[in-house]
């Protein structure tokens, strides 16, 4: 098997600029580019060029029509990343139906974890069918039990099985949605963003035009981001579908496992555009330094993007020091900015310079909400440095908003909030859900902060309580309920939240202590992270809070995470091998 | 190949055995290889640094919540496995895996239906 082409012979290259997804693969099918897929070793399993990808997603639609599927209802699909993901979800693009990637199990023991979750996502989506690999059939099964509605769940095989009935597409138009896409929210009340065909198509113009990545005939990706995520499926399935280009595909597990392959496959089919968050880059230079193949050549990489966490310029520093020598281009790193609310992109840094960093002082940046140049750069307790990540893409608007509501003006650092046709227009039959972050005239509350710098955006945090590991949202809630729901600690007496390590975030969860003894105490902390490390597969540092202090409250009674966050970097909690802390009185 | 941490050599895999007895390997009962002492001892090998205070690493610990291991580590620990022991163990398996006896049986599971 030889992998496809980077080029298309005949076809002349559209980029961006159709009217729905299913007319993008109409179009790409026409070609001789498609996607492929690799295993940890490296080896090519499948190559599917898009005519094929088409024809099987028209065989899968006429199944799903013939079965009775009405137009509109919701597909459940686990997206592993396997050519039956791509023939159900094109599928339901041809046969109207709206597709619901949800994610697959990650870690040990997480059984209980990921069957609450499923059961959420179809009661959030109200999902019809849930379809997924064969190996999650048992899963599947379990949670869809309690849901009637479902009226088909299994492996591939259940919509192999379904009759081919000689019916009519009905492909998903313009006006429709286009899928479902599940990031945010907790996994206790997911929020499934409903991601039209009018906004991806306005989104992916764009991601692929001058303002974005600019993408040119002969370009080539390679991911290995999960499809259950908005980077990897439209970044790296919408996005190079629309220009036509061909794409690698490892595994997000093979990816972690081995992850030297995804510079491999980069390096021999001659990659141009990849993506990662931080974390990627960062797992590649610790594992992979050391087993660099001899003849890796990263010179055709002209877009390496960083997005879908704080980008951190230190490990893509240590990145590029580690692979310049295999011809690795540190000016192709484009930081970037969005949010799966806008479909995936916002800005994009401008391309050939690389990543640029604002070194601010660290004390204004908390007391006054002020981005102000640091005074000595190198100092590192008051100095911290911030990614430039570009302009807005055109046809948007976007705002930074002091508490007030006011706009800011260069380095005042505010919420930011965006409006334009890349916007989603509410999560999915959640009304008020939706009016929490958008306006009536169309603005998006992002729930990050930022600030102004000539025009170009710098994102510092989150005003949120959201928790980001490794590119994956965690929300607080989530891990507080694991706990509880473990028995560990009574209801109330958790509150998670992330520090800013300065190499990444790293989860705190602080608990009360209703036990003494050190023996007792190291057992506490032990079963928190334990629990917390089972349900949603983090790490996290436990601190313990005197019982007789409680945890701080908002004035409307509610958990004060923000509080809880505050009083542990003063040092107000103690560790766990520590004796308690007095009290004072 | 000799193990970094303790300088004793590391249980074979099947492949390294076919390699090193050619044509002789066929003849060899594998399952006798991967004795289910052998497995935990691999295991047990593994987790060895994450023990937390004294309480001694037993077949019925519970990986994620009785160790101080990380998920990462878990997650190289799985793949270590996996590779020594020539298997590959589904998604949904690992999902359903809490004690160092059910890795061990997922283990000799997974090699008994080669």
């Amino acid at each position: 098997m030889d992998p496809l082409p980077s080029r298309n012979t005949r076809l002349a290259q559209r980029r961006a600029g159709f009217a729905s997804a299913s007319e993008m693969l109409d179009y790409a099918a026409q070609g001789q580019t498609g996607i492929s897929f690799y295993n940890a070793k490296g080896e090519l399993l499948t190559a599917l060029a898009w005519r094929e990808v088409r024809e099987r997603a028209h065989v899968t639609a006429r199944k799903l029509i013939g079965a009775g599927f009405a137009v509109g209802e919701r597909l459940l699909i686990t997206a592993d990343t396997w050519p039956g993901f791509f023939d159900s979800f094109f599928g339901a693009q041809y046969a109207g139906l709206i597709p619901v990637p949800v994610s697959i199990p990650v870690g040990i023991g997480g059984k209980d974890a990921y069957l609450d979750q499923l059961r959420r996502q179809l009661a959030a989506s109200g999902a019809v069918a849930a379809v997924g690999i064969d190996d999650l059939a048992g899963f599947l099964a379990a949670a869809a039990g309690e849901y009637p509605a479902v009226r088909l769940h299994g492996g591939k095989g259940i919509l192999d099985a379904l009759p081919e009935k000689a019916v009519d597409l009905r492909p998903l138009g313009p006006g429709d949605l286009c899928y479902i896409q599940f990031s945010s929210g907790s996994t206790r009340h997911p929020h499934g963003v409903q991601i039209t065909q009018r906004a991806l198509m306005a989104n992916l113009a764009g991601m692929t035009g001058p303002a974005g990545l600019d993408v040119i005939p002969g370009d080539r990706a390679v991911s290995w981001l999960p499809l259950y995520h908005d980077m990897g499926l439209i970044g790296f399935l919408m996005a190079p579908l629309s220009c036509q280009l061909s794409i690698d595909y490892l595994t997000p597990r093979d990816f972690a496992r081995r992850p030297m392959q995804w510079l491999n496959v980069i390096s021999r089919n001659r990659g141009t555009i990849s993506y990662s968050p931080s974390f990627g880059y960062d797992l590649s230079t610790r594992r992979g330094v050391t087993q660099v193949p001899a003849g890796l050549d990263l010179s055709c990489w002209r877009r390496a993007g960083i997005g879908g966490d704080m980008i951190r310029p230190e490990v893509l520093n240590r990145f590029a020091d580690a692979f310049e020598p295999s011809g690795f281009d540190r000016k192709a790193f484009i930081p970037s900015y969005g949010m799966a609310e806008v479909c995936l992109a916002i800005t994009f840094s401008p391309k050939g310079v690389g990543v640029r960093t604002d070194v601010v002082d660290r004390v204004a940046l908390g007391k006054d909400q002020a981005a102000i140049p640091a005074a000595n750069p190198q100092d590192a307790q008051r100095a911290r440095s911030f990614v430039l990540c570009g302009r807005v893409l055109p046809g948007h608007l976007l705002e930074v908003r002091g508490p007030d509501g006011k706009l800011l003006a260069d380095r005042g650092v505010g919420r930011i909030f965006i409006k334009g046709p890349s916007v989603m227009p509410g999560y999915f039959g959640e009304p008020e859900a939706s009016r929490e972050v958008l306006s009536d005239d169309g603005w998006l509350d992002t729930g990050d902060l930022g600030y102004w710098l000539a025009g170009e955006i710098v994102v510092t945090g989150r005003a949120k309580d959201l928790i980001i590991i490794n590119g994956r949202n965690v929300w607080p809630q989530d891990i507080e309920w694991a706990i509880e729901a473990r028995g560990v600690v009574k209801s109330g007496d958790a509150a998670a939240f992330s520090i800013d390590t300065g190499a990444g975030e790293r989860v705190v969860v602080a608990v009360l202590a209703r036990v003494s003894g050190k023996e007792e105490r190291l057992a506490l902390a032990r079963d928190v992270a334990g629990a917390v490390r089972e349900a949603i597969a983090v790490d996290c540092d436990v601190a313990l809070v005197p019982p007789t202090s409680g945890l701080p409250m908002t004035t409307s009674g509610k958990l004060s995470r923000t509080r809880t966050k505050a009083n542990y970097l003063a040092g107000l909690y103690a560790a766990p091998a520590s004796p308690p802390k007095p009290v004072a009185a | 190949m000799p193990d970094p941490g303790t300088g004793e050599p590391l249980l074979r895999t099947a492949h390294q055995l076919i390699v090193e007895n050619d044509d002789i390997a066929s003849t060899l009962e594998l399952p006798r290889l991967a004795s289910r002492v052998d497995v935990i001892r691999e295991i047990c090998r593994h987790l060895a640094p994450y023990q937390a205070g004294e309480r001694p690493i037993v077949g019925a610990t519970v990986i994620a919540k009785d160790l101080t291991i990380d998920s990462l580590a878990i997650m190289d620990m799985v793949m270590e496995l996996e590779d020594s022991f020539d298997v590959s163990i589904p998604m949904n398996v690992v999902a359903e895996i809490h004690t160092v006896d059910q890795l061990a049986d997922t283990i000799l599971d997974l090699r008994s239906k080669r």
